[in-house]
């Protein structure tokens, strides 16, 4: 209870300072500035986005064609007589000569036809909506059925094709019993005027704007399933991008507030005051946490019932509110200056967007767009359901990565800490430091192994996004360099870190038994991890160089042992600049040893 | 005001920048991102051009034909990216989903004139890259089919759209617009944002660390060490900038004008680092004039979007060699609004300057 109100009492200190900080002559400006933003957005909406206009240039001969293709400002239409492209002395990108057109073979020649195309296909379809006769504009509708298979995506994943095909005339035949499926009714259901209405909706929003705002009016279509063939396709949810401007932006925005009232305790050690009373610093932490979160959370709450979307959209937003915040702290903590703050700031930003914004992109394609918490956003926004499985996927490492750096936080926020300047990296290693106590090193080096596996995951997904697209050796050759430095750099921290406190401390008994410590505990940790989340990607070729999930446990055992060993023992002999080259060699070590079990490439 | 005092501004906050490593925490950043851009390339275009990938298209997908005769059986057989095979609906869903095939599509008992349209039930896999593929590659066959009923229908069609005759292209340009209408100008204006965040890091720092009283009783006066830093900020921006370009092209980016594009970056950005600058110096304190800099920051970038010609429209027309006359109009009035807010700045900085003086 008394903890508690200790908590109660910081969070109301926190909201009581930022306004009356804030208030004095902030606010009123702050309003005019949110008035002026409300008018900026009206007047972008009405004459939409013009950051593309002119990137085109057309040649027409006919005006009615030079007034439809104008109509769309990236197009800059001039009228020409003769239907050779390299007429006049503007290079045209597209020449229409007698409703027939040619483009330039270039990169920019194919994008303009492809934007013409794009735009032809909606004025066609805009014709077409005003036909009497509607069957007779669309006489040709698709309801797509999907199935879900009883093997999974791991087959396809994992390199294999859906199946091999068998010689032309010989039908393939399925194993087993055969479920009956009941003839489809040939009937639509839905009668013309309805489909019009839809047909006109969907017409009518082809502003600028709209290009990027669909994805947020989650679709209240009548039709269900069916479209024209002209719809279908893997929709392209570059539209996505909104997304993150819209939920992400401003969780971003608020940790830096947070970030700041960190930054602000150490300034001048006006924050002793707060230290020397007898309240414990997990409940300062968290009393100085707990406004920005609540104010997070009403943020995208707010969000969510401005564009009317599910509430189920906050489940996979916690998570990730948690993760800012964590990471808010921990910059508030480490950075020596103003400078120091916005840098590792938009640096974490930028990486944290684009784990959460790269993967969503695939969210219609690939199983891997899991990965990041977003997809399930797009999901329900497109009203896809999605599993408890798929929530742990895609939101675990987020919990626990959040749940670490308060850890750490919290053990760290005392004055030596806070009010020392040091360097970003020696603070960093600082804070490790503190969290090895001295009495028990070997316990603390397993679990810091431990606990880092969530750290790992993150980066080597992230690789594994990256890489997934590149050519196949070298995906697989990148892939396999990274996941083996990665984790010898996670291994080697801990022992790097009691090296620097205490060189002593290494005794050839002691070197083997951190080192063995290190590495069960990577191993368990591991384990656990893929246990309960990752199964689904662990068992493609990625996966398995990722985490090296085959083989006899004692295998990797002893290969996080030996390559521990390796950095240690550099360490030892040679100092701490030998430390490098010592994950360069456990990195070379790991490389090989994936290469040889798994993919059976030296035997 | 001496240039000398300026540079020697300068130079220490240049000092202080390398000190600190930030600066590499920037040029990082321009990698990774840089990195993303070319993952982006690669990885859109296989997944949704997938055509464009030798490996997939020289696959045939088996796909089973149920239901009435038509057309779409003939499109099929004859398409070089299909196996057709007509086989009863149950016995195709059931082999689809033991992947076997990678589609089941039904063909109705109606008529091409009916007055009914035709309803085709196309059966694939939920969440497979292949089924994604699969759906491009039936959408043209299923648009081939659409034209001809719409001929077999069109004495019922009252109103004909104007006829255009498009050519088919054999992929590509599909990211053209992405990387050139989105991608540059916002890599490009990034180094415009940050050093505007740093400006007022960089004056504010000055007051919550109580080092301006040292500074004001230096030769320097308060006016030129504001500029001083302004100054500082304003070069990070054509270097960083600048290494964007060459990192896209690097990659393969082939940009136009890369000079013109460095000068007009250069003299906008100016724009936003006055108003970072005057943020600082009115609030002296980093959370408020961050504040109310960012939300300042999105008016001003929302306002100008929304005006044909903008800097950042220029910015693409410069990459892709479509920019006029009209681009010296558009750096003109920028540098009239840069002007104005520097005789602005410059007068609210010896107001504060007279004061500390003073006090």
């Amino acid at each position: 209870m008394g903890a508690l109100r200790d908590i109660a009492t910081i969070a109301k200190w926190e909201v009581k300072k930022t306004f009356t900080m804030m208030g004095r002559n902030v606010l009123p400006i702050a309003i005019v500035l949110f008035f002026l933003l409300i008018l900026a957005t009206g007047f972008t909406a009405q004459s939409g986005m013009h950051l593309q206009d002119g990137m085109y240039l057309v040649g027409t001969d006919d005006p009615a064609i030079a007034q439809l293709i104008a109509s769309d400002p990236r197009f800059t239409v001039y009228e020409v007589t003769s239907p050779a492209h390299e007429s006049g002395d503007i290079s045209l990108d597209l020449t229409i000569f007698k409703g027939q057109v040619y483009y330039r073979e270039t990169e920019k020649g194919r994008a303009a036809l492809r934007t013409l195309e794009r735009n032809y296909g909606k004025y066609v379809n805009r014709v077409y909506n005003t036909a009497e006769d509607l069957f007779a504009a669309y006489p040709l509708w698709i309801d797509t059925r999907n199935v879900k298979s009883e093997l999974d995506f791991l087959a396809t994943q994992s390199g294999q094709y859906v199946s091999v095909a068998p010689a032309r005339g010989a039908a393939p035949v399925p194993v087993g019993e055969v479920a009956q499926i009941p003839t489809p009714s040939p009937e639509l259901g839905v009668t013309m005027e309805e489909i019009r209405a839809e047909l006109v909706q969907s017409g009518a929003k082809d502003t600028q704007i709209s290009r990027y705002t669909d994805v947020l009016s989650s679709g209240s279509s009548t039709m269900g399933s069916f479209k024209t063939p002209a719809q279908l396709s893997p929709p392209l949810p570059f539209d996505s991008i909104i997304l993150i401007f819209v939920f992400v932006f401003p969780l971003y925005f608020t940790s830096q507030f947070f970030m700041m009232s960190i930054m602000n305790e150490r300034i001048e050690r006006k924050g002793e005051i707060l230290l020397s009373t007898p309240v414990k610093t997990s409940s300062i932490i968290i009393g100085k946490m707990l406004p920005y979160f609540i104010g997070m959370v009403a943020i995208c709450a707010g969000l969510t019932f401005w564009i009317g979307a599910s509430p189920i959209i906050m489940l996979p937003l916690i998570p990730v509110i948690i993760f800012f915040l964590a990471n808010a702290l921990i910059i508030g903590m480490v950075s020596r200056s103003f400078k120091e703050l916005s840098f590792i700031s938009i640096f974490f930003s930028t990486v944290a967007t684009s784990y959460l914004f790269f993967p969503s992109i695939f969210a219609n394609v690939h199983i891997i767009s899991l990965v990041s918490p977003l997809t399930l956003i797009v999901f329900t926004l497109q009203g896809t359901a999605w599993t408890l499985t798929d929530y742990l996927y895609s939101t675990s490492l987020f919990w626990l990565t959040g749940a670490v750096l308060f850890y750490i936080a919290a053990k760290n926020f005392k004055e030596e800490r806070l009010f020392s300047e040091k360097s970003l990296v020696s603070r960093m290693r600082e804070f490790l430091s503190e969290v090895i106590p001295e009495k028990r090193p070997f316990l603390s080096l397993f679990l810091i192994t431990g606990f880092s596996i969530p750290f790992i995951f993150m980066v080597q997904l992230m690789c594994l996004v990256l890489f997934f697209n590149l050519p196949m050796p070298y995906s697989l050759i990148l892939l396999l360099m990274f996941a083996a430095l990665v984790e010898e750099i996670a291994k080697g921290v801990g022992i790097y870190t009691l090296y620097v406190r205490d060189p002593e401390f290494f005794s050839t008994r002691n070197l083997l038994f951190a080192c063995a410590a290190t590495a069960l505990g990577f191993l368990i940790g591991e384990k656990l991890l893929l246990f309960v989340t990752l199964a689904q990607i662990t068992e493609s070729v990625f996966g398995s160089i990722l985490f090296l999930s085959i083989g006899a446990l004692w295998l990797p055992l002893l290969l996080h042992f030996v390559c521990v060993l390796i950095v240690a023992t550099c360490l030892k002999y040679g100092g701490r600049k030998w430390f490098v080259p010592g994950l360069g060699i456990a990195m070379v070590v790991h490389c090989l040893y994936n290469l040889y079990f798994i993919l059976g490439w030296l035997g | 005001m001496k240039s000398k005092h300026l540079s020697i501004i300068a130079k220490k906050e240049f000092r202080g920048l390398i000190n600190e490593r930030t600066i590499l925490l920037a040029v990082l950043l321009q990698l990774f991102i840089a990195l993303f851009s070319s993952f982006l390339m690669v990885g859109l275009t296989s997944m949704y051009d997938p055509s464009s990938l030798s490996k997939y298209s020289r696959f045939k997908y088996n796909i089973a034909y149920a239901g009435n005769d038509s057309e779409v059986y003939d499109y099929l057989w004859n398409s070089p990216d299909f196996r057709v095979y007509k086989m009863d609906l149950s016995t195709g869903v059931a082999a689809l989903e033991q992947r076997k095939l990678s589609a089941v599509i039904y063909m109705p008992d109606t008529a091409p004139d009916s007055a009914d349209p035709v309803k085709i039930t196309l059966y694939t896999l939920q969440n497979d890259l292949q089924s994604a593929i699969v759906d491009v590659k039936l959408k043209e066959i299923f648009l081939k089919y659409e034209t001809d009923l719409r001929v077999i229908r069109a004495d019922r069609i009252t109103e004909q759209p104007i006829p255009l005759r498009i050519p088919k292209t054999e992929g590509g340009g599909d990211f053209y617009e992405f990387v050139y209408g989105l991608l540059i100008p916002l890599l490009v204006f990034m180094p415009a944002i940050i050093a505007s965040a740093l400006i007022i890091d960089l004056i504010t720092e000055e007051y919550q660390h109580d080092t301006l009283e040292t500074l004001v009783s230096t030769p320097v006066t308060f006016t030129e060490m504001v500029w001083g830093k302004v100054l500082a900020c304003e070069v990070l921006v054509p270097v960083q900038a600048g290494v964007w370009l060459a990192l896209l092209m690097i990659n393969g980016i082939a940009i136009e004008n890369a000079g013109l594009i460095l000068v007009q970056v250069s003299v906008t950005s100016l724009i936003l680092i006055l108003l970072g600058a005057l943020a600082a110096l009115h609030y002296r304190e980093r959370t408020a004039a961050q504040f109310i800099f960012s939300t300042a920051l999105v008016v001003v970038m929302l306002f100008a979007l929304a005006i044909p010609d903008n800097p950042l429209n220029l910015l693409t027309r410069l990459a892709v060699g479509t920019a006029g006359m009209e681009q010296w109009v558009v750096l003109g009035t920028t540098l009239v609004i840069v002007l104005g807010l520097g005789f602005v700045m410059h007068r609210y900085a010896e107001k504060v300057g007279r004061t500390h003086k003073s006090g």
